[in-house]
């Protein structure tokens, strides 16, 4: 083996390693804080909470944010999808108009709601590494 | 002051909420500037046969024509119109306001309870009611929970604490609240007479639809019934003197009622839905009540676990309004399951010699029916719907192959869950023997998923959307849509790119009034549709315009603000993105022609 081939093969491995990483990094994984939902669920109560209920549940005119109604609108994808979205068009009345750092805490309050782990890490309001992590079932 | 205790007659009430509605009686402010001097009593002759000039129910009368019969502005001057006063309502929650005149004063509902009385030529503020905001025990004790009680200092545009009408009876003005009560506020000073509460909102109920008077009986219809509980949505009639309730009629079939069985074997608390949030009608001859109802929840069959009729979801009922019972009732949509919601305004016209009820609902299907009996006469699908396969002869519904959903399988249905109409009210001209309706146009695609069933859960039910212009839309989302009646024949559409997003208004001027999300304000020959005038707003259009006079001058009046269902802002946003609005503005504009 050359050098070169060497080379090739090491970097694929890293790659792979790489994306492997990726790819295992799910919502179980314990990604956000207590702090940081804590926070999350201050902004929620301010800016969510009219139309999503306390209880996240919802109503006709408003998904559900926890229970069987999240997993299903939102398995398969990722925190960054789910980030994106509430970005987007939340509030209602003044999409995009929160800053990043509220929206990332709001999605963790969420993800605290639906009794997904946490950790000793805050969730990161960087997109890219949003959407390295999984929304899954449960392992 | 003229304050009594707020008292709960009829239905158990946890303490901490009773302890919430005495805070509320002591807390809520009424701003006074000039309490009303010249007030007349206000009748049941004269709620059936208002005025010319007066607005004193919802739609205008009882019949919910939305038609007023002033014609001093019409189609030869409509462009003259002139802005004479406008006021700024709160931003504190969603608007959409259905005003009352009366004695030269506006009764205008704002967000979250708020109530004021505005001198209807100057603008000038009478008095304004403001219900307090809920204590810090309130909301901790739960009951905050689901019934979304937030602060009055609260952002604009959230999806609750909309009250879109109020009545009018006595001296008194009439309100229901999003904490599921309903209240009585002295017309003359704005002061708080009386509060009731007639539901639980720990359990989600809450009101978005005002009352109506029926024959001296204060009726109101409740919202939230989308959650699994030991209890069944329902109308409720009250002695406007004290808010007694005098009777309570479920809109959903119980299991040991008649069309129990139309559930299948569920049980009480997994009946779901049935919601009666659009103020109903009355025929003071027929002494009779016409109130529609909801879809049933959770919307597709498959998640709420029976395929059966679902009694009395998506249906008109006939009531007696001095007891409640149902004289007959008419099921628009049975079993429907895509949130094709058939709850709107009922409007009671007599015309070739039937006493008959128009109503249409979310699919775009006009229906004709006898008030007298429910029997069926005729439905005119507009054509905008891919969901069912309509009988003309029978009325009879049957959903289209594929329509059924299943969960996880997505389908392409027009409309989208928005609906072809939704509660922008149709209205009626006797002119033009034509209905005038706003229709908002796109599709979905849409997939269903599954809810808890439990205690607590059930909703509506997650749905996959993706919304897409309709094929026939040409890119637009808003139409008001002239059907000659009864023969339900076009007889002509104007389009708009942004969603007409208020009640239309005919004046025995020959004119339409609608207003879009857009901002925009337009008159339209009720003849032809040729648009006459238009006017941009501070905001979206959004409510009821009315039309009045005073001192023989005639006012057209047109509410706007934010907030309300989800899609109203959504739906602008992606398939007509070009479009803004700002996020406040909520107010009522007033114009006429010039002096």
């Amino acid at each position: 083996m050359t050098r070169y081939q060497l080379a090739v093969l090491l970097f694929s491995g890293l790659c792979l390693q790489s994306i492997s990483t990726a790819q295992t990094m799910t919502i179980w994984a314990g990604v956000y804080s207590s702090e940081q939902a804590a926070r999350g669920e201050i902004i929620y109560n301010t800016a969510c909470i009219a139309c999503h209920g306390k209880d996240l549940g919802g109503n006709s005119n408003s998904p559900g944010l926890a229970g069987m109604g999240f997993m299903f609108l939102w398995e398969g994808r990722t925190l960054g999808t789910f980030f994106e979205k509430i970005q987007e068009n939340m509030p209602t009345d003044r999409p995009g108009k929160l800053p990043a750092q509220d929206y990332v805490d709001v999605v963790s309050y969420i993800m605290q709601a639906n009794a997904f782990p946490n950790g000793d890490n805050e969730l990161p309001k960087d997109l890219d590494a949003l959407n390295d992590i999984a929304i899954t079932a449960r392992p | 002051m003229i304050i009594r205790t707020a008292k709960h007659l009829g239905y158990p009430v946890k303490r901490v909420h009773a302890i919430f509605f005495m805070l509320t009686c002591l807390l809520s402010a009424s701003f006074s500037v000039a309490q009303i001097e010249d007030f007349t009593y206000v009748t049941d002759q004269m709620l059936s046969n208002p005025p010319k000039g007066e607005w004193l129910s919802w739609r205008g009368t009882p019949a919910a024509w939305g038609f007023s019969p002033l014609d001093q502005i019409n189609n030869e001057n409509v462009d003259q119109l002139q802005l004479k006063w406008s006021f700024a309502l709160d931003n504190t929650g969603a608007i959409q306001a259905a005003p009352l005149i009366h004695d030269g004063v506006m009764f205008i509902p704002s967000a979250r309870g708020v109530i004021q009385a505005l001198d209807a030529v100057t603008g000038d503020l009478h008095w304004e009611y403001r219900p307090a905001p809920p204590t810090e025990e309130f909301i901790n004790s739960g009951a905050g929970n689901r019934a979304a009680v937030l602060p009055a200092d609260a952002f604009a545009g959230v999806g609750r604490g909309v009250q879109k009408n109020i009545a009018l009876y006595g001296e008194m003005i009439y309100a229901s609240t999003e904490t599921a009560s309903i209240r009585a506020i002295d017309a003359r000073s704005g002061l708080l007479v009386w509060e009731t509460q007639v539901a639980d909102p720990t359990l989600g109920y809450f009101y978005t639809a005002g009352p109506i008077i029926a024959n001296g009986t204060l009726i109101t219809g409740i919202n939230g019934c989308d959650r699994y509980k030991d209890d069944v949505c329902f109308i409720t009639g009250h002695d406007p003197e004290t808010g007694e309730e005098k009777w309570r009629t479920s809109t959903v079939a119980r299991p040991e009622d008649p069309g129990g069985d139309t559930w299948g074997d569920l049980p009480l608390r997994f009946r779901a839905g049935s919601d009666a949030w659009i103020a109903g009608s009355y025929d003071p001859h027929a002494n009779l009540i016409y109130w529609g109802t909801a879809q049933a929840k959770p919307w597709a069959r498959v998640v709420r676990g029976t395929d059966g009729d679902a009694l009395y979801t998506n249906s008109t009922l006939a009531l007696n309004p001095d007891n409640g019972e149902m004289l007959w009732y008419f099921q628009h949509i049975p079993g429907e399951t895509l949130d094709m919601d058939e709850v709107f305004e009922n409007i009671l016209i007599d015309i070739d010699g039937r006493k008959s009820l128009f109503k249409m609902g979310k699919l775009g299907i006009l229906w004709q029916l006898d008030r007298q009996t429910g029997e069926f006469i005729k439905a005119t699908d507009i054509g905008y719907q891919n969901i069912v396969n309509l009988d003309p002869i029978t009325g009879q519904i049957t959903y289209r192959d594929g329509m059924i959903p299943r969960i996880g399988e997505e389908l392409s249905m027009c409309p989208s869950t928005s609906g072809v109409k939704s509660w922008r009210a149709m209205a009626y001209s006797p002119k033009t023997s034509a209905m005038y309706i706003p229709i908002t146009l796109n599709c979905e695609l849409a997939t269903f998923g599954p809810t808890e069933r439990e205690l607590g859960g059930g909703g509506a039910g997650p749905v996959r959307r993706i919304n897409f212009h309709h094929p026939q839309s040409d890119g637009n989302l808003g139409e008001i849509l002239a059907l000659e009646i009864p023969s339900g024949e076009v007889k002509w559409r104007y389009r708009s790119r942004a969603p007409f997003n208020t009640a239309a208004l005919t004046t025995a001027g020959g004119l339409v009034f609608a207003g879009d999300w857009n901002r925009t304000m337009s008159a339209l020959d009720a003849d032809n549709g040729e648009l006459l005038w238009q006017v941009r707003l501070a905001t979206s259009n959004q409510g009821f315009p009315i039309s009045y006079s005073v001192n023989g001058k005639q006012y057209i009046a047109m509410p706007v603000g934010t907030g309300g269902a989800s899609w109203s802002g959504s739906l602008p946003r992606e398939l007509a993105p070009e479009l803004s609005r700002p996020r406040s503005g909520s107010s009522i504009y007033v114009f006429a022609l010039p002096d």
